[in-house]
C-alpha cells in the first residue's frame, strides 16, 4: 500500500461520529412522531436514562479494550444499589461509608473476575457469567430475597440530588457523566494505563513480551469495570429512590451494545470512551422513539434489532479479510 | 521444569495414547460429568435412601435434551470462531409456532414440525448471510436478531398457552421411560458422522485459520453460513423438544439458552476462539448443567442461593479442567 498521509479521523472515530449522527436523526424521526420529543426536556430526559448506560458502559469498555468481557455487571450494579441503601440506611450521614462500601464491593468483585481471566485462563464469558450468577445468589441469599428490613431503605437524600439536582436547568447526572467521560478518556488517551490497555488488546503476548505487566493491567481494567458497574447502581438507586431485584438485567446487552456501535472492535485493541457514550445514546434514544410510537413490545423488539443491523450494515463493517 | 531439554525421538507414542492426548478436551468433560453423577447419586442416595432409578434418568434426559441441541447449535458457530446468541431467540420462535400450529393429527405434526426447523435454518440463514456477507461482528448480528426473533415469537404467541398434542410429547419427551437416551446416542453419532463429512471438515478449517482454509480451497463464507443454518435448525429443534416437554407453549423461556448454551460449549472443552472442540463434548457439558442444578436440588440448598452455587461450581468445573489439562501436557 502506497504511503497516505494520515486520515483526519480513525474508522473507530468515524464510527463515533456515526454513531452521534445517528443519535441526532433519531432525535429527529421523534421529534416528527411525536412533537416535543427533541426538546431540550426531551432530549435532557433520554440523555438521564442514557447515562445509566453510559456508566456501564465506561467498565465495558475497558474490558472490551482488552478483547474481555464484562457479562457479570447485571448483578454487579444490582448488589451495589442493594449495598448503598442498606448500608446508608437512607441517611446522609452515613454516605461516605456507603459509597466506600459500594464501589469497595465493586472493585473487589470485578478484580476476582480479572484473577479469574488473567492468573487461571478462564475464558471471560465463563469467569464473568459465573460471577454474575454468584452475586445474583449471594444479593438473593442475603436480603432473604429482599424481604430485609434495611432493603426498603431509600437512596440517601445527598445521592438522590445527585441524580436529579438541577445545575442550569441541566440534572446533575449529566456533570456526573461529563466527569466520567472526560476522565476515562484522559485515562486511556494519555496515561501510561491507557496506553498499556490498548498494547494488551492489540497483542497480549507481545506486550508481555515487552515488558508490560500485562496480568495487573487485566486485573485493574476488571476491577474497574466492576467500579462503573457499581457506580451504575448507586445512580440507579438515587434514580429510583430504591433498590429492586432484577434492575441491572437490561444493562447486560445494552452496555456491549452501546461499546461495540461507538466503533470499539469486540476483540480488543482499537476504539474510545467517547464512541461508547456515542452508543448508549443512541439505544437508549432509539428505544425512547419506539415507545413514543406507542409500538407494542414484540414490535418494539423486532423494529430494535432491525435498526440496530441497519446501522451496522451502514458503518460497522469489518474490511475483507482477503 | 526438568523437560525443557529436546528430548531424543523416542519411541513412536502407541495409537491409543495418541488419541487420549489428542482428545485431551472430550476426556476432561467426561470426567466432569462422571464427577457431578456420582456427586449427583451421593446426595440423592444421602436424602432417599436408594440409588436414582429410571424415574430420575428419564426426567434428566428429557430436561436436558434442548440444552443438548442449543449446545450443538452453538458449537457449530463457536468451531467458526462465531457466537450465537440469538439460539435463544430461535428456540422461542420454534415453541410459539410449535404450540399454536402443531394440531392433533399426525401428518399436521410431521409437517409442522418440518415447517419449523425449516424457519430455524431461515434464521440462521440471515445470521449466516449477515456475518459472512455483512462483514459484521457474530456477536452483534446475533444480539440484534435475538432481539427480532424473540419479538416475532411474541407475535406468534403472545401469552404462555397452545396445546401439544399428548402423542407429540410422547415422542420427544416421553416420560415413561428413558427413551430421550436413544436422542443422546443418536446426536452423538450424527456429530462423529458429521465431523468427517466435507462440510464438517470444513467448519473446523475455517475455525482454525480461514485464510489457510481458503487458500486450500474451502469456500470459507459458504462454510460459516452452513454452519449458522444448521445452527438455527438445530436451535429450533430444541425449541421443540422444549414445548414437547412442557406440553405447553412460552414464548420466552428460550432466554435461558442464550448463556447456557455457551457455558454448555466451553465445558464440553470446544474453544471459544475456533477451530477445535467436539458437539459431543458440548452434548456432555449440557448435561453437567443439568447435573450441578440437580445436586444443588436434592443437597437442600437454599433456592435464594441457587445461582451462587451454580456459578461456583461453574468456575471450578472449568479451573479443574484447566489444571488437569496443564497437568497432562506437561507430562506429555
Amino acid at each position: 500500500m502506497a504511503m497516505r498521509a494520515r486520515p483526519l479521523l480513525s474508522r473507530e472515530q468515524w464510527r463515533a461520529v456515526y454513531a452521534f449522527s445517528a443519535a441526532i436523526l433519531l432525535f429527529v424521526v421523534g421529534e416528527i412522531v411525536r412533537p416535543g420529543f427533541a426538546s431540550g426536556n426531551g432530549i435532557v430526559s433520554v440523555l438521564v436514562v442514557a447515562s445509566f448506560v453510559g456508566f456501564v458502559a465506561a467498565g465495558q469498555c475497558f474490558v472490551v479494550l482488552i478483547g474481555g468481557i464484562d457479562l457479570s455487571v447485571p448483578w454487579i450494579l444490582n448488589a451495589a444499589a442493594i449495598v448503598l441503601v442498606t448500608s446508608t440506611g437512607g441517611s446522609d450521614s452515613r454516605l461516605l461509608l456507603g459509597l466506600v462500601a459500594t464501589l469497595g464491593m465493586g472493585a473487589v468483585v470485578g478484580a476476582l473476575n480479572g484473577i479469574g481471566v488473567a492468573l487461571f485462563g478462564v475464558p471471560a464469558v465463563v469467569m464473568t457469567l459465573a460471577m454474575n450468577g454468584v452475586m445474583e445468589g449471594l444479593t438473593l441469599g442475603l436480603t432473604g430475597g429482599m424481604t430485609c428490613e434495611a432493603c426498603a431503605s431509600y437512596a440517601p437524600p445527598l445521592v438522590q440530588a445527585a441524580v436529579h439536582g438541577r445545575l442550569l436547568g441541566v440534572p446533575a447526572v449529566l456533570y456526573v457523566w461529563l466527569g466520567i467521560i472526560v476522565l476515562v478518556s484522559f485515562v486511556l488517551a494519555r496515561t501510561v494505563f491507557g496506553r498499556s490497555t490498548y498494547a494488551v488488546g492489540n497483542s497480549a503476548r507481545v506486550s508481555y513480551l515487552a515488558g508490560l505487566p500485562v496480568g495487573i493491567v487485566t486485573v485493574s481494567l476488571y476491577a474497574l469495570s466492576g467500579v462503573f458497574a457499581a457506580l451504575a447502581g448507586i445512580m440507579l438507586a438515587g434514580f429510583g429512590g430504591q433498590a429492586s431485584l432484577g434492575m441491572g438485567d437490561p444493562y447486560l446487552f445494552q452496555s456491549i451494545a452501546a461499546v461495540v456501535i461507538g466503533g470499539v472492535y469486540i476483540l480488543g485493541g482499537r476504539g474510545s470512551y467517547v464512541g461508547a457514550v456515542a452508543g448508549s445514546i443512541v439505544l437508549v434514544t432509539l428505544v425512547s422513539v419506539l415507545l413514543a410510537m406507542n409500538m407494542p413490545d414484540y414490535g418494539r423488539s423486532i423494529v430494535y434489532g432491525v435498526i440496530i443491523l441497519g446501522l451496522l450494515l451502514l458503518y460497522g463493517r469489518e474490511e475483507e479479510e482477503r | 521444569m526438568s523437560a525443557s531439554q529436546p528430548e531424543a525421538p523416542a519411541a513412536r507414542r502407541p495409537r491409543w495414547a495418541h488419541l487420549l492426548a489428542q482428545n485431551i478436551g472430550l476426556e476432561l468433560s467426561a470426567a466432569i460429568l462422571v464427577a457431578c453423577i456420582i456427586a449427583y447419586c451421593a446426595v440423592f442416595y444421602a436424602q432417599q435412601q436408594r440409588l436414582p432409578g429410571g424415574f430420575e434418568v428419564t426426567s434428566t434426559v428429557n430436561n436436558t435434551l434442548p440444552l443438548v441441541l442449543a449446545g450443538l447449535a452453538q458449537t457449530l458457530v463457536v468451531l467458526t470462531r462465531g457466537i450465537d446468541l440469538s439460539v435463544g431467540g430461535i428456540m422461542d420462535l420454534a415453541n410459539a409456532t410449535g404450540a399454536v400450529t402443531l394440531g392433533s393429527s399426525v401428518a399436521s405434526m410431521i409437517g409442522w414440525s418440518i415447517v419449523i426447523l425449516l424457519i430455524g435454518g431461515a434464521c440462521g440463514l440471515v445470521n449466516g448471510m449477515l456475518v459472512g456477507y455483512g462483514r459484521l461482528q457474530p456477536i452483534l448480528v446475533t444480539l440484534a436478531t435475538l432481539s427480532i426473533y424473540q419479538g416475532l415469537a411474541i407475535r406468534v404467541l403472545p401469552q404462555p398457552g397452545g396445546q401439544i398434542p399428548e402423542g407429540y410429547t410422547d415422542f420427544l419427551a416421553n416420560s415413561n421411560g428413558p427413551w430421550g437416551l436413544i436422542y443422546v446416542g443418536a446426536f452423538a453419532l450424527a456429530w462423529m458422522w458429521f465431523r468427517r463429512t466435507r462440510l464438517g471438515v470444513a467448519i473446523y478449517a475455517v475455525g482454525n485459520d480461514p485464510v489457510a482454509a481458503a487458500a486450500n480451497g474451502i469456500a470459507a463464507r459458504r462454510s460459516i453460513i452452513l454452519a449458522y443454518v444448521l445452527a438455527g435448525v438445530l436451535a429450533a429443534a430444541g425449541g421443540l423438544f422444549l414445548v414437547a416437554s412442557a406440553t405447553a407453549g412460552d414464548a420466552t423461556t428460550g432466554n435461558g439458552f442464550v448463556l447456557t448454551s455457551i457455558v454448555a460449549v466451553v465445558l464440553g472443552g470446544v474453544s471459544l476462539f475456533g477451530g477445535r472442540g467436539s458437539g459431543v463434548g458440548a452434548l456432555m457439558g449440557a448435561f453437567v448443567i443439568n447435573m450441578i442444578v440437580n445436586i444443588l436440588f436434592f443437597a437442600h440448598i437454599d433456592p435464594l442461593y441457587q445461582a451462587f452455587y451454580e456459578g461456583l461450581l461453574l468456575v471450578v468445573a472449568v479451573l479443574a479442567a484447566n489444571g488437569i489439562g496443564l497437568l497432562v501436557r506437561r507430562r506429555g
